[in-house]
Formats: C-alpha cells, sequence, structure tokens
C-alpha cells in the first residue's frame, strides 16, 4: 500500500498568519489550534502520514530564537497538535529538519554535537508519541549519519531519511543518489528517498536509481515545481493537477511513500490521494543486492560480477620507521600523498591503519579519516584490532567503510560486529578460529560459514561480508599457495560472499618476491579474488594486474585501458638508420624541448668532445633559449615552456661547472629586482629573476613589499646596470613612481624597466622608468637591449 | 555565520591548464601539471564563510548594520533586479602559496608557476562549491544565484575590500586585507554575489557575468590570467 504524506507546513503557517522572522515551531504552543487545523486540511485531503510542525525544533535552529531551552516542549507540543488531527487512521512523523551547520571536517560542528542535537530532539518526539521519524531536507550525507545514528538510539520506530539533491543530481556536498542508497540502508535506515529542492520531474530519476541500489521502501516529496519570486512572495508554479500526473512515474520508479514539500497544498495532497487510489497494485522490482562499500561521492561494487578493484596497503605504519614518525607527531603529510599515488598508481580502495605504538590511535584514526575523507573520493577499509580506534573511525567516515578485519576468534566477534551493525560498514572476515589458522581449504570455508552464521545473527546481511582466503608462504609448505586458490573457488561456489586479501605473506622467505607475488595475484583472481590487498606501487605487480584483470573479463573497458597503457611503449630497444644530429644541436634541442634531465648527459659528451664553455653556452644554450624567446613572442610556445628551457638550460650550465670547476661564466650585467612597496605578490617578480639568470645576468632580488628606500641603498650597495620594478595591483602602482623617483634622487645611473599586471607603457614612461615590459622574456630582451646600448 | 569548508577531492587539471596559459599547447608535460594538481590538493586548507543581506536596488544599498552604498557601474548594473546578496570569502590557506616561493628558491621555475595556477584552480572551485551551498538554501526561497564579482574587477574598485571582508566576516577564516588593499594569504577571493528572484534572473538579459572581454580595464589580473600569452607579472 502507497503512504501518502502531507504537504508544505511553511506554506500554510504564512498563509495562517506567520510573520517573517517569527519562529514557526513556538506555535505549537503558542497557536496551537492553527497548526491542528492545518494538520487536518492534509488529513482530510487524503494524507495517511502528517508531519509534526518541528522541521526547525531542533536546539541550534531554536536558537536563533533564543528557544535553545524548548526543544522538548516545542516538539512535544507539535505531536500532541499533530495527533489531535490525525484520528486513528492517519499516522504521525516526526520532523527531524537539518541544525544548519556543517559537521567536521566541512565545518566547525562535531560530529558528537550534531548527534547530540539530533538526538535531544528525536527523543522528544519519540517519548510525545510519533510513529515514524522523517529526518529531511538534509545536503549532506554526514548530517545524516548522524540524525540517523541518533535515532536509532533514541527511538524503535521506523526512520525515513530524505536527503535533498541539486539539479546535478548530487547532493551540496556531493552524494549521489546511489551512494547514498547503499550508505544510508547499510546504516539501518527503514525508508530512504528524496525532498525539496527540485520538482517532481527532477527527483524522478534519483528515485529511480535508489530503487536499483537497495532494497528497503522509497519516499520522495517533490516541490511543487522550481519555486519563483513574485513580488516579494515565493511562488511554486506547480499546479495540483501537474503535480499529480507525475505520481503515476514516481509510483513506477518503486516510491511507496509520496508527498509535497515545499508550494505543496491540501489540493495538491488531494490529487495526489486521487491518482494514487486509481494505480492498480504495483510491485516495483529490485535488484539483488550486492557488495558495495562507498565514500561521500562514490561507490565501488565488488564481488564476481563487477571488476576486481586493488585495496592499497601502504598507509600502514608497521615496519615504516619514517611513517610511524610522522603520524606519531600528528602530521598526516605523508599519510595524504601515499593516498593520492596510490589511487594514480590504481588502488581503487585505501587500507588505514595507524597502529603507531605509544599514541592515542582512536584519535589518530580519526584525523586520518577526516583528512582521507575530503582529499580522496574512494572508500575507506579500517584496519584495526582495537574497537576504539574502530568506533572512531567508522564514526568520522561519511560513508560505508570496510572493517579490516574479523576473525572467528570470540573477542573479536563481539566486540567488531556490533560496531560494523551500528555503522553500517562492510566486514573482512578471517576464517581463523580460537584453536588457530585452519590449513586445508575445506576447513577454512567451515570456518567461514560458522562466521557467516554469527555475523548474520548480529544483524549482518550476507553481502556485507567479505572473505579472505588466507595467505601462507609456500617457503615451508610447497601445497600452501594452492589451498588458498581452492579456498577462493570455494567461497565463490558456497558462500557467495566477495573475497579479499593480502598477498604477500605467500613469498615470504623467497626471492623476487614481487615476481612470485604478481604471478600469484593473477592466479588469484582467476580463482575468484575481487579485491587484493598491495602495493599498488610496485611495477611489475601492475603490469601483471593489468593484464590480468583484461584476462578476467570482469571489466568491459580494462581491455581498452590495458592498450592504452602499453600501446606507445617500445617493447625493444628501438634502432634507427637515421643520422645523429651533432651534439651542439642535441643540446640546443633538449633545452627547447625542456628536458631538464636529459641535457647533462649531452653537456657532458660535448666537454669530453671539447667543445669550450664558450661554444656550448653561445651556439647551444643561448641558441635555444633565443629561439624559445622568439617562439614565445610569437605565440607558438607558453610561458611554462620558456620556463621549463630556462630551468634545462640551468642544469646546462651546472653541468658545466661541474666538470670543469675552474670555468668562470662572463656575467652580461647586474639586474636587481623588487616588488615595491605594499605589494605581497613576487610570481612575475621571480619569473622575471628566473629568466635573468638563465640569460647570463646576475640577478639580486630583494623580495617583495621592499620599500624606496631599501631599493636606493640596494643599488648604491650593488650598482646594478638595471633595476627591474613590479607592482600588481592599482594600490600599489604609486610605488613606482616614488620609488623611480627616489632613485634618480640618489643618483642612480643604471636603468629602470617596470613590470606587473596593472601597468601600462605610458604609465611606465610617466613615472620616468626607461621602458616596459609586459612579460619576462620581453623584460630580458629589453635589458639586453639596453645594456647593448 | 555560516560557513563551509569543501572537499577537494581533486583540482581540475583543465582549469590548471587554462590558468597557466597552457590552453594552446596540448604537447605540454601531463606529467608535471599533474604534479602540480596533486600538490594544490595536498597544500590547500579550502574554507569559506558568507554572510545574506538584503540589497536596496534603487538605492545600490547593501542593508548590513552599517549599510555600504555601492558606487561603481558595473556592479550596479550586476545587481539589477537582485533582493538580496551573498557576500563570501574564500581561503585555501597559506602552505600553497609558501610552496610556490620555495619551489622558485630550488629553481623549479615550472612546477612553481604550475603550482600558482593549480592553486588559482582550487580557490575557484572552493568558490564554486561555497555558492552551490548558497544557491541550495537562496532555492528555498524562490531565489537564484547570479555569478560571483570580486572588488577590483570591471569599475568595482579594490579599496573596497576591506568593507567587502568585513561583511563576509572573512576574519573567522583566517583572511586579512593589507594597507594596499589585498588579501592574505593570497589564494583567497571575496566577492558578491547577486540573488535573484528565480523568475527574474532567468528573463533578465543584462545579468551578465562580468567577463574580461566587456570590462574596460585592459591591464588587469583577470584580463591578464585569460589571455593565452601572458606571464602573469
Amino acid at each position: 500500500m502507497i503512504q501518502v504524506f502531507d504537504g508544505a507546513m511553511g506554506t500554510m503557517l504564512h498563509q495562517a498568519g506567520l510573520k517573517p522572522g517569527q519562529c514557526p515551531e513556538l506555535w505549537n504552543i503558542e497557536e496551537p489550534a492553527k497548526i491542528t487545523a492545518i494538520h487536518r486540511q492534509y488529513v482530510t485531503a487524503g494524507a495517511t502520514i502528517i508531519e509534526t510542525n518541528t522541521f526547525g525544533a531542533n536546539r541550534i535552529k531554536l536558537s536563533h530564537y533564543g528557544l535553545e531551552s524548548k526543544v522538548a516542549a516545542v516538539n512535544t507540543a507539535a505531536v500532541t497538535t499533530a495527533r489531535e488531527a490525525a484520528g486513528i487512521q492517519t499516522k504521525v512523523a516526526g520532523s527531524v529538519g537539518p541544525t544548519g551547520k556543517f559537521i567536521a571536517p566541512l565545518g566547525d560542528l562535531s560530529f558528537d554535537s550534531a548527534y547530540e542535537v539530533f538526538y535531544e530532539q528525536i527523543s522528544a518526539l519519540d517519548q510525545a508519541g510519533i510513529d515514524y521519524i522523517i529526518i529531511e531536507t538534509i545536503i549532506d550525507i554526514q548530517e545524516m549519519r548522524a540524525a540517523l545514528l541518533a535515532a536509532k538510539a533514541a527511538t524503535r520506530k521506523p526512520i525515513i531519511c530524505q536527503l535533498s539533491f541539486q539539479a546535478d543530481g548530487r547532493t551540496v556536498t556531493g552524494t549521489d543518489p546511489r551512494t547514498a542508497a547503499i550508505t544510508l540502508e547499510s546504516l539501518g535506515a527503514n525508508v530512504i528517498g528524496a525532498n525539496c529542492s527540485l520538482g517532481p520531474a527532477q527527483l524522478l530519476p534519483v528515485i529511480e536509481t535508489l530503487a536499483q541500489n537497495c532494497s528497503i521502501p522509497l519516499s520522495v516529496q517533490p516541490n511543487a515545481g522550481m519555486p519563483q519570486l513574485v513580488d516579494g512572495q515565493t511562488i511554486f508554479p506547480m499546479t495540483a493537477a501537474e503535480m499529480a500526473n507525475w505520481i503515476p512515474r514516481l509510483v513506477a520508479a518503486g516510491a511507496t511513500y509520496i508527498g509535497g514539500c515545499c508550494g505543496t497544498t491540501p489540493a495538491h495532497i488531494k490529487a495526489i490521494r486521487q491518482t494514487i487510489d486509481s494505480l492498480p497494485q504495483q510491485n516495483v522490482p529490485r535488484n539483488p543486492a550486492f557488495t558495495a562499500l562507498t565514500s561521500r561521492i562514490r561507490t565501488v561494487s565488488i564481488g564476481a560480477q563487477f571488476a576486481p578493484v586493488i585495496i592499497g596497503e601502504r598507509i600502514n605504519p608497521t615496519g615504516r620507521k619514517s611513517l610511524a614518525a610522522d603520524i606519531k607527531a600528528g602530521n598526516f603529510n605523508t599519510v595524504k600523498k601515499e593516498a593520492l599515488a596510490q589511487i594514480k598508481a590504481g588502488a581503487g580502495i585505501l587500507d588505514v591503519n595507524m597502529g603507531v605504538p605509544g599514541i592515542n590511535q582512536a584519535i589518530t584514526m580519526k584525523q586520518a579519516i577526516e583528512d582521507l575523507s575530503t582529499l580522496v573520493d574512494v572508500p575507506l577499509a579500517i584496519d584495526t584490532t582495537d574497537p576504539a580506534t574502530l568506533e572512531a573511525g567508522l564514526k568520522a567516515y561519511p560513508g560505508r567503510a570496510l572493517i579490516n578485519s574479523v576473525t572467528a576468534e570470540t573477542e573479536r566477534l563481539e566486540t567488531f560486529l556490533p560496531l560494523a551493525k551500528k555503522y553500517g560498514a562492510a566486514v573482512l572476515c578471517l576464517p581463523i578460529a580460537d584453536n588457530g589458522v585452519p590449513l586445508t581449504a575445506i576447513d577454512r570455508v567451515a570456518v567461514a560459514k560458522k562466521l557467516v552464521a554469527l555475523a548474520q545473527e548480529y544483524g549482518l546481511r550476507r553481502h556485507d561480508l567479505l572473505l579472505d582466503a588466507l595467505v601462507m608462504t609456500v617457503a615451508t609448505d610447497a601445497t600452501a599457495a594452492a589451498e588458498t586458490l581452492l579456498t577462493l573457488k570455494l567461497y565463490r561456489e558456497q558462500l557467495g560472499c566477495p573475497a579479499v586479501m593480502g598477498l604477500s605473506n605467500v613469498s615470504f622467505g623467497l626471492p623476487r618476491r614481487d615476481l612470485m607475488n604478481a604471478a600469484f595475484c593473477a592466479m588469484a583472481v582467476d580463482a575468484g579474488l575481487d579485491a587484493p590487498i598491495l602495493n599498488p606501487f610496485d611495477p611489475l605487480m601492475q603490469d601483471v594486474w593489468s593484464a590480468a584483470v583484461a584476462l578476467s573479463g570482469r571489466n568491459p573497458q580494462a581491455v581498452v585501458e590495458y592498450s592504452k597503457k602499453y600501446v606507445d611503449m617500445p617493447a625493444l630497444p628501438q634502432t634507427t638508420s637515421t643520422a645523429t644530429p651533432d651534439i651542439l644541436s642535441q643540446i640546443r634541442q633538449s633545452v627547447i624541448n625542456g628536458e631538464t634531465t636529459g641535457v647533462a648527459p649531452l653537456v657532458r659528451q660535448a666537454l669530453t668532445e671539447n667543445l669550450t664553455p664558450l661554444v656550448i653556452t653561445d651556439q647551444a644554450l643561448t641558441a635555444a633559449m633565443n629561439e624559445v624567446g622568439q617562439a614565445f613572442g610569437q605565440g607558438r610556445c607558453f610561458l611554462p615552456q620558456v620556463l621549463l628551457s630556462a630551468e634545462t638550460m640551468r642544469t646546462a650550465f651546472n653541468t658545466i661547472k661541474e666538470v670543469l670547476p675552474a670555468h668562470q661564466v662572463q656575467s652580461l650585467g647586474t639586474v636587481l629586482l623588487a616588488t615595491v612597496k605594499g605589494d605581497i605578490h613576487d610570481l612575475g617578480k621571480n619569473i622575471v629573476a628566473a629568466l635573468m639568470e638563465n640569460n647570463g645576468f646576475t640577478v639580486i632580488d630583494l623580495g617583495k613589499d621592499v620599500a624606496p628606500e631599501t631599493i636606493v641603498a640596494a643599488a648604491q650597495k650593488h650598482q646594478p646596470q638595471i633595476i627591474g620594478l613590479c607592482a600588481l595591483m592599482t594600490t600599489t602602482l604609486p610605488q613606482i613612481d616614488s620609488t623611480i623617483a627616489a632613485l634618480k634622487i640618489a643618483g642612480f645611473a643604471g636603468k629602470t624597466i617596470v613590470g606587473g599586471a596593472v601597468l601600462t607603457d605610458s604609465y611606465a614612461r610617466q613615472s620616468g622608468a626607461d621602458a616596459y615590459a609586459d612579460n619576462g622574456v620581453t623584460a630580458v630582451n629589453i635589458a639586453k637591449q639596453l645594456l647593448g646600448s | 555565520m555560516p560557513t563551509y569548508y569543501p572537499s577537494l577531492t581533486t583540482v581540475s587539471l583543465d582549469k590548471t591548464r587554462h590558468y597557466a596559459s597552457l590552453d594552446h599547447t596540448g604537447d605540454f608535460s601531463t606529467t608535471l601539471l599533474t604534479e602540480a594538481c596533486t600538490q594544490a590538493q595536498l597544500l590547500s586548507i579550502p574554507k569559506g564563510v558568507w554572510q545574506l543581506y538584503a540589497y536596496d536596488q534603487d538605492a545600490h544599498t547593501i542593508l548590513a548594520n552599517e549599510p555600504v552604498v555601492l558606487t561603481a557601474d558595473s556592479i550596479i548594473r550586476h545587481l539589477v533586479g537582485a533582493v538580496e546578496v551573498a557576500i563570501m570569502a574564500v581561503t585555501i590557506g597559506l602552505h600553497l602559496e609558501q610552496e610556490v616561493s620555495n619551489l622558485f628558491l630550488k629553481n623549479q621555475y615550472t612546477l612553481g608557476l604550475l603550482l600558482d595556477a593549480a592553486g588559482t584552480t582550487a580557490v575557484e572551485m572552493s568558490c564554486d562549491a561555497v555558492c552551490s551551498v548558497i544557491a541550495q538554501q537562496a532555492a528555498q526561497g524562490g531565489l537564484a544565484l547570479g555569478s560571483r564579482v570580486s572588488p577590483g574587477y570591471g569599475d568595482w574598485p579594490i579599496e573596497i575590500q576591506f568593507e567587502v571582508l568585513e561583511l563576509a566576516a572573512g576574519a573567522s577564516i583566517g583572511l586579512s586585507v593589507t594597507d594596499t588593499k589585498m588579501l592574505v594569504p593570497r589564494k583567497s577571493v571575496t566577492a558578491i554575489v547577486g540573488l535573484y528572484p528565480y523568475h527574474h534572473r532567468i528573463s533578465l538579459t543584462n545579468q551578465q557575468a562580468l567577463s574580461s572581454d566587456k570590462c574596460d580595464q585592459t591591464s588587469c589580473q583577470a584580463r591578464k590570467e585569460t589571455n593565452k600569452n601572458d606571464p602573469g607579472i
């Protein structure tokens, strides 16, 4: 049976006389008859569930009106007014809206504070006698997680969770409907859905996606179209009949709780009721359940029907002193770098282990999870043996994490499985019993079956569980790998849960472990391994993984990706019959191409061929920079390329100095550079310095925000031939004038070049500068010309 | 005051290529660009704050406790039809700009330049994320967001920077203004965004982004950033 919600409360309150700036929820106490009358209109229209007027009745929202101490009173009164209108047939849902703040690390509100705020409100609603809790209009999945966890603790009534999506199909903080469905069903929502922000047309695909990715009932409460402000009034343009026209499609998509949000009225609800009553009974089929992990913004599915996925193992301080020291010091830079690098190397899930002795691992895990959840989009596995650390990580994670891991040992099961159930996590199960590691595949499967049954007793579902086949070294037992491979096959045949395992134990004690690990990985993928835990930086493993996944047939794109990855790599050393250009041409081309690592051997070769530094500089390096400069001037190359050439030139000079330490480079002249007083931007000045230096000038860089008197003093001390001044903003332009004036008063006899974002040629002339350069390359050319003249 | 610290799970390579004036060079090292974007992701700490104010479009006045009268033609034109304005401040913090300077000191000029461009991408993406929160909230009141405009763009003088930062409560996320009206940290943005009645905005032809080709200020940084051959000095 399809349940019909009521429509908007805010619209009705304003019609009933609520003034702008008044607290809508206070009317539950001050104007209860008016609230009951609104509820009654919706009941009369055919709503089977009415929502209490408590959308903003949490401590944070009520504090805007100085009513933070009235949470219980406001919510209790709201339930009373709704119950009065509901009668026997109609159910009452306690409405819970957002706090209006983002939870850390996206905002300043802590998860625990948000939880307490929601718990307080939902407890009051529960005690006042609601039939459902409806958490609605939430734009961040982490706030929904806090509210849902609080609701599960505060009430045994069904909990409806509705997010607000944007026109791009995601919530404001990036969660897509698929990810929301998987995360919230796992976390224990009884009904999930969408409300507000969009009309029924835009919410239809959201409901379709939710339906494909969960098995629980779906709700939808669209706005009456997209809002418009007309003559100071917010208008929702969709009529009751227009809205009702969308109902059959929303029902066909799978929605079984349907109502209205902003702009909908009793007339809309009546039309929706009538349409629903005219529809035949429908049973919308749902996809079979599958295993998936989620981050805030992405889902990764795991199992035989999906592409195998790498779990990156590198965020683990075990045996890594430097990483352990960083973590101990609270420095997560390495952790973050490892995370990004592993994803770049192919990891689709990241294992996170904070097992450093002597630290508070719970606090550390929380910090790591918060940092990583805003940095990477792949799901995380929380790798710990400590229940407090596990809970800290699970709470902080805005998605469905993987717990790594539980065994069939009693103590671990009793602490970890309830946490998995509470936080909606998936669990990696190791078939290790109290009496140790089973050696044969048959025994491992038997323990795994017990583990699955026990996990189900704790309320976990089959697709919450992933199984480890246990990897032992073949160095001491030649059949160890074969038993593991057989275990993988039996898991797939008999249990159907995805298989996950670390690989590297197999090669312990053997030479060329990389070779053994990679071969084992390929065999394991064939035997049914869905997600290996491995080091994605291992180059041999990368190659074998690409080939194994392409051969597995489980990822239609894998062959294409394999081809793309390897098509340009030469299989054999290339031989060529074309004549090699002379060494000076090679150096020149190397500088033009910006080959910072390739130029040094060429310069060494030129020196061994008895070419002098002067010849190399003039005929190769300077010639190259001139060519690059010309190309820049003609728009054929761009600043980063010029700088790359300059870096290459610098490497070439350094190589000459390295080979011939006594060689003295003749300076073209001294250039003093500064960004003028009050100006804190120095990128442009730095670029000019780099180009000047690598074109043979001696550069004295005074930095940024440099006062005229400092520049004058430096000019007197260093006697530069040229002073370059830079200003970026209109507010610092006058400093160009005053600096040049000060230099003239001090009798500076050299030349001045000015440049910067807001400078122009005419301004430069007016300020008394000798030249204006609108870019670094021009500055170098002008400097050469000025000194030449 | 509303605050939002956006996630930065990616820094767009394409946008960074654009800010580095590399739109027209297909063969430039993707490795270096990727490295710059990755570093920007690691070094950025995005933070945003904003405040909403009623706007009197007849008097061109932001109705704050101390009302602010707008005088520049471009911003007045931009806000025609707006009934409210959001004043926002966004930063990615100091770390990235410090690393840019370090890279130049280490003679890694190219990576320094590209990291600076990636920082611009990061702060722009953070601004977009903040705007989408403002838009989501405004939509519930039937209002749609216009495009954001910062002090110093068009003829809106940079001298108003301090007042704008105050209106946005930018100090709460660690932003300040120098005497010369520059934001510290440098990779920061202050901006005003008009909130327009939904029907108004979609029919209003003069409510356009203030792109550089419509602006008289030929030497400003925005124009230079979009010009393909500019060194950004």
